[in-house]
Parts: C-alpha cells; sequence; structure tokens
C-alpha cells in the first residue's frame, strides 16, 4: 500500500446537471454537501477537514471559498481550497487522509452558469501577455487538438463519432430523457460535438480505515492508487496530438494500485470525455488502447456498457458538462461504481475502478485515480 | 413563487507589466516588423513566444533569435461566434512553428475564404506553409501580425 494511511470514499453526492433556479449557488452547495454526508452516514460534526475545488471567475466570487464556507460547514472548521481543478480537491483531500492526521475528509466542487458568457470568462485562463487577444477558450483548444488528430490520424472522426453516441447512449441509460444541449461548432468540431455548459455540484467523504472499520461501513471505495501531471500553459509548446501528462498520472497511479494490465483488472473506466477526441486520448494514455487499434476497439464496442471494458458508463461531459466540476464528478462516478451505488448505470460486479480528470485548456491538468472494492487490488 | 436574479457588470481595467522580454519581443515587431524568440541556453530550443526563462529546464534564456516570417501550421480552428473585443467571426486561429523556432506561436490567419469551412480547413493542413503578414500601423501586439498561406 502506497499510503500511510489508506483512504476510503465512504460518501458521494453526484448533481451534474441543476437547472431550476429555486436555489442560490450557496444553497445548491449546501443541498449537495448534505446529501453526501447523509449519503456517508455522518454529520457535519464528524468531519476533520473540508477541501473545496472552485472556480472564481464562473463563481463571480472572489476566492469563492468564502462564501462558501458557511455551505460546507466550514465555519469554525478546517477548509482549504483548490483553484486548479475539482479533482485537485479530492487528491488534497485523499492525502491528507493517508497522512493519519486527519479521520476524515469532505470534498466538494460546482460550477455555475450565472455568467453571461462562459466563454468570455474561459478566456481568462489564458495568459494576459500572449494569447489573450485570441479567442482562446476551452472549445477552441479542444478544436485546435481536434485538428491536429485529424491530420495525424486518418479516420479519426468516424471513431469520435461513435465514442460520441455511446456516451450519448450511455446518458439514456444513467440520466433517462435527460441531455445537455449541443455546443456549438468550431472547426473541425461539428455542433453537438461537445455539450454546453450546465450547472453541477458534487461531494464526496473520505476516511481512513480505522474510521471505516469503528463506525462499520460496508460501501466503500479504496483509493489505490492516484496520480497527477501538468503540461505547458502555452498551447504552442506542446503536442496535441498526445496526452504526456496523463499517461505519467496514470503511470503514477497503476505503479501504486499494482495495476499492470488495465484491461484486464479494471472493471469501469470514467475519462473527461469533454470532446470525443479526448477520450481517444485517455484510451491511449491510460493503457486501455493504442491509437493504432482505436477505430477496432471502437468499432467493436469494446468500452461501450456491455463491452469488455466500459467507459463512461454515466454519459460522461458529452451528456452533462458542468464545466469546473466535471474531473470531481468522474471520481465520485467511480466511487459510486465501485460502492454498488451508482444507480441505473451500476455496472454488475464492479471490484476496480479508474477515474481521469483533465482540466484546462485541451486537458493541461491531468489525473487519474484507481478505486476498489477491496483494499488490495484483485488480480 | 417568483424567482429573481441580481444582474450585476463589473468593468475592470488591468494593467498588466509584459516586463523587459516580452515588452522587447513586442518593440521588434512595432518597430521593424520582426518576430524574435529566445533561446534556453541548456537545450537550445528557442522559445516563441520569448520568456525569460525555460519552464522545461528552469534555466534563464539567454539570447534573442529572430525567426520566421516563414513557418508552418501546426494547428488551426475556425471560429463561428463572437468574441468580446476580437474581429467579427467566422476567423481561422492556431498555431505555427516559424522557422527557426522550436515551439509554436498563435495567431489569425487571414487572405482565406472562409465560406466554405471544408475547403478551407483543406488550405490550413497541418503542415502548410505560412508567411508572417504584419499591419501598416503596429501597436506592439498580437494583433499586429498574421499569417497567410504561402
Amino acid at each position: 500500500m502506497p499510503y500511510k494511511v489508506q483512504p476510503g470514499v465512504i460518501g458521494c453526492a453526484i448533481r451534474p446537471a441543476i437547472a431550476a433556479r429555486d436555489r442560490s449557488l450557496e444553497e445548491i452547495i449546501y443541498d449537495t454537501t448534505q446529501q453526501a454526508l447523509a449519503d456517508a452516514g455522518l454529520t457535519i460534526d464528524d468531519i476533520d477537514g473540508i477541501i473545496v475545488g472552485s472556480n472564481d471567475q464562473l463563481d463571480g466570487r472572489a476566492i469563492s471559498v468564502m462564501m462558501a464556507s458557511g455551505a460546507v460547514g466550514g465555519v469554525d472548521r478546517d477548509i482549504l481550497s483548490t483553484p486548479s481543478g475539482s479533482e485537485h480537491a479530492f487528491i488534497l483531500g485523499a492525502l491528507r487522509v493517508a497522512t493519519g492526521q486527519f479521520q476524515t475528509q469532505l470534498v466538494v466542487a460546482w460550477s455555475p452558469t450565472e455568467a453571461s458568457s462562459i466563454q468570455e470568462v474561459e478566456r481568462l485562463g489564458a495568459d494576459p501577455y500572449f494569447h489573450r487577444a485570441l479567442p482562446l477558450d476551452e472549445l477552441s483548444a479542444h478544436a485546435l487538438q481536434a485538428s491536429v488528430l485529424e491530420q495525424k490520424i486518418p479516420g479519426v472522426r468516424d471513431m469520435a463519432d461513435t465514442v460520441l453516441a455511446k456516451n450519448r447512449r450511455h446518458g439514456e441509460i444513467a440520466y433517462p430523457g435527460e441531455h445537455g444541449q449541443p455546443g456549438p461548432a468550431r472547426w473541425p468540431l461539428a455542433a453537438g460535438t461537445t455539450t454546453r455548459p450546465v450547472t453541477g455540484c458534487v461531494a464526496m467523504v473520505l476516511a481512513t480505515s480505522d474510521f471505516i472499520a469503528k463506525r462499520g461501513l460496508t460501501d466503500v471505495a479504496w483509493v489505490r492508487g492516484m496520480g497527477w501531471a501538468t503540461e505547458p500553459s502555452f498551447l504552442g509548446d506542446r503536442d496535441l496530438s498526445a496526452a504526456p501528462a496523463l499517461a505519467a498520472a496514470a503511470l503514477q497511479a497503476y505503479q501504486e494500485a499494482g495495476i499492470t494490465d488495465p484491461m484486464a483488472q479494471l472493471d469501469v473506466v470514467e475519462v473527461t470525455d469533454a470532446t470525443p477526441y479526448a477520450e481517444l486520448l485517455a484510451y491511449e494514455a491510460l493503457g486501455l488502447c493504442a491509437r493504432n487499434d482505436w477505430a477496432a476497439r471502437v468499432g467493436d464496442g469494446t468500452f461501450a456498457h456491455d463491452g469488455k471494458l466500459p467507459v463512461n458508463l454515466s454519459g460522461g461531459v458529452q451528456t452533462f458538462n458542468p464545466v469546473f466540476c466535471t474531473g470531481l464528478i468522474r471520481f465520485a462516478e467511480i466511487a459510486n461504481q465501485v460502492r454498488g451505488r451508482a444507480g441505473a448505470h451500476q455496472h454488475p460486479n464492479t471490484n476496480n475502478g479508474l477515474a481521469q480528470a483533465g482540466s484546462g485548456f485541451a486537458m493541461q491538468y491531468q489525473a487519474a485515480i484507481v478505486l476498489g472494492r477491496e483494499k488490495e487490488v484483485r488480480t | 413563487m417568483e424567482l429573481m436574479t441580481r444582474q450585476e457588470t463589473w468593468n475592470i481595467t488591468y494593467n498588466h507589466a509584459l516586463g523587459e522580454t516580452a515588452s522587447w519581443f513586442y518593440a521588434q515587431i512595432r518597430d521593424h516588423s520582426k518576430i524574435y524568440g529566445r533561446r534556453c541556453a541548456a537545450t537550445g530550443r528557442v522559445l516563441v513566444p520569448p520568456r525569460s526563462f525555460s519552464d522545461q529546464t528552469l534555466e534563464p534564456t539567454t539570447e534573442w533569435v529572430e525567426v520566421g516570417p516563414g513557418g508552418r501550421i501546426e494547428a488551426f480552428t475556425i471560429v463561428y461566434e463572437e468574441f468580446q473585443n476580437l474581429p467579427p467571426p467566422p476567423y481561422a486561429f492556431g498555431y505555427v512553428l516559424l522557422d527557426g523556432a522550436d515551439t509554436a506561436l498563435g495567431g489569425y490567419f487571414k487572405g482565406l475564404d472562409l465560406t466554405d469551412p471544408a475547403k478551407a480547413a483543406e488550405r490550413l493542413k497541418m503542415g502548410t506553409r505560412v508567411v508572417t503578414k504584419f499591419a501598416e500601423q503596429r501597436t506592439g501586439d498580437v494583433l499586429d501580425f498574421w499569417y497567410e498561406i504561402a
């Protein structure tokens, strides 16, 4: 085991698309936090520390952890914030549990749609020296990456279309009758290849093995491995046809978890499919499928719900796109799969699951975690 | 019941200090219509846009190197939506590896008919040779230059 104390996920609340306007953002965060605590069978008095993942530009609130402290139970409690990514909130929370200095951690992230233009908000992510005078938002970065892949890999658009259709089918199973609105075109991404942003919120509860044993908790997703890495911030410095940071993150997570053959040892996977091209890149970087085999594996349904290794049973980001918290939602989805609490899209016999989170322009930040029903990897 | 919203509009102006390196880079564009990168002494790579240090080696860069005006397309997209304070769409932009550079520089592609995106995309294929053009009136900004198919 790579950790001094092995963390386990004992509670989750996933709200991937909140359309109603009857609750303010702070009330949505409060509701979601309470839902995760109830799922864990805890109250806020059981929580030793809180990590929130939030984005000031999207929130329209500077240092948004300040306004969120009350909603997540942070008043008079230990609370930290990770604006770099919602998935980083989980990693920090899990590492804190792993130190043995904390029995429990609450992790919460959200992403509202209160700004008049999400694309203008995202442009603030570019450096103000060389890139602000370009239309560089997340969709542009994804489109640039897709254009490179279309040049390098003949037929990749057909593969992407098949991945998109798979995830939309999964979304119909997971959230019947609900789906996000189609995103705009940006060459080579056709209209509807992406999904327009929606408001979302997600919360997770982590605890030590001692705490879990004392409380007699049984539906646990044990953290077996985690990895994270970052690519250069300037897109012009990067090879957009690959995801080296994800490969590094996966290597770290697999080494910690004892995963040597991910296709054989994993039962379910969730990836941040902001575009289907990003999902294809994740297959390669996660060691699930080399690019030369993309067409064959996508075509034979290997990653479909009834395939050898289902990917994105939730429908992924292509079903709902709450921009900033999509990463932590991927983590929570796999935690629920491992805990047997995924609902309509629960996969049978899930022992080991992997979740990948990518954020920033063309997935600059990458993270991967391996969760398992047993503490040790079952091969 | 009636559900209300509170609308706010903020108008804050930032004056970002460019520092010596980016200032010199833009001064050369404004005054001489030339683009320069900085060489990383540790690797020899020429970084464009220029930086005073390499974020790969964390070593200071040591030398200005003129790059371009020719180059080849590394990535592109065509934008159909309007952005604040940017040209009216549609337009194409992307990254070009200028001759002599090791990293690609973002900019607009001009001189293309974008009414048929598929045809325009054919002309913007990765590896296509382009040349950097400069505006008659230059202010020392990214918008002072653009790329055209060579």
